[in-house]
């Protein structure tokens, strides 16, 4: 009589339990996940490696801080299509980076460049350092 | 040396604090954006009429404000530019990623500031322009895009950012 009431019991829980996912996988199917996902197809995995590089390389311009690989903003999307075409026709990284600073900034890069007054940037915190340490010997003789 | 060691220790974190102060009371908005002056990209696109925009329609001194039906911002900003228009401040409109049936019934509901609105529904043109979004404003002197603002357009904004280069213009001609 138990053992008749478990399996009646586990044969409804499989239902419950199967209704559930079935619920589930609707709401799957229609979530935007499913819809907005951009598949990027690509001659070579040399083509692929440098889209992935150069989108976590590029600043998303609509966001406080992040990279348009790790944004979904509309300019993002736009921007990685534009990335995206460009290896395509073949441009070089550098180009395509300047493509995209001469539009949205020097800013737009993620790594910046050795010039003008970025060589603060690159070498200020060596200075820096190179100061402290000289002040803290200087004294240490006196 | 401890004394000097004292010294900086009570110095450097007010040393900071004001430092970070400074930076942090500064309004993004309000700043003058480094914004370097470059020509106007060039570009092959109808007004919201379906005649086509010749690029001569860009000289002078104009704000090209980007705008579209979906975006709320540009609700709020309206009435502002309503007012420069009737200023006398001339304004192009960018309609942006936009269906124009959409946006010609915008502007029929709201008022129409713009001389006229480049209807670019892929955001073509403002993707060259480096738009992020709508709303946003460019000031033109002669073709060439002087200035920039981004989101709703305001007499502030307006007074600290784009009159200070509509004067210098001025002046120097």
């Amino acid at each position: 009589m138990g053992d008749y009431f478990y399996a009646l019991n586990s044969t409804s829980n499989s239902k419950k339990i199967m209704k559930k996912q079935l619920f589930m996988a609707f709401f799957l199917v229609l979530s935007s996940a499913a819809f907005t996902q951009i598949v990027y197809e690509f001659e070579n995995s040399a083509q692929e490696k440098r889209f992935y590089l150069l989108i976590s390389e590029i600043r998303c311009p609509k966001c406080t801080s992040g990279s348009i690989a790790s944004s979904d903003a509309p300019i993002s999307r736009d921007l990685k299509n534009k990335v995206y075409e460009l290896i395509l026709d073949g441009s070089t990284d550098k180009e395509i980076k300047q493509y995209v600073s001469e539009r949205f900034g020097a800013f737009s890069d993620y790594r910046p460049s050795l010039s003008g007054s970025n060589y603060i940037l690159w070498f200020g915190p060596f200075i820096f350092l190179a100061l402290i340490l000289a002040i803290f010997f200087i004294r240490r003789r006196v | 040396m401890n004394q000097s060691l004292r010294i900086l220790i009570i110095l450097l974190p007010i040393f900071i604090l004001v430092f970070f102060t400074k930076i942090l009371l500064v309004d993004e908005d309000l700043k003058l954006s480094s914004f370097e002056a470059k020509n106007f990209p060039a570009f092959e696109l109808d007004d919201l009429n379906g005649r086509s925009v010749q690029s001569e329609s860009l000289n002078g001194i104009k704000l090209l404000n980007v705008w579209a039906s979906w975006c709320i911002t540009c609700l709020v900003e309206h009435p502002f530019l309503t007012k420069l228009s009737k200023n006398n401040v001339e304004i192009i409109g960018l309609n942006y990623k936009d269906s124009k049936s959409k946006a010609n019934s915008w502007l029929e509901k709201h008022g129409n500031p713009y001389l006229f609105s480049i209807y670019d529904p892929r955001g073509d043109l403002a993707f060259d322009l480096g738009v992020t979004g709508a709303p946003e404003t460019y000031l033109l002197i002669d073709s060439k895009v002087v200035g920039h603002i981004q989101g709703e357009m305001n007499q502030q904004k307006w007074e600290t950012i784009f009159m200070p280069l509509i004067q210098q213009a001025t002046q120097k001609k």
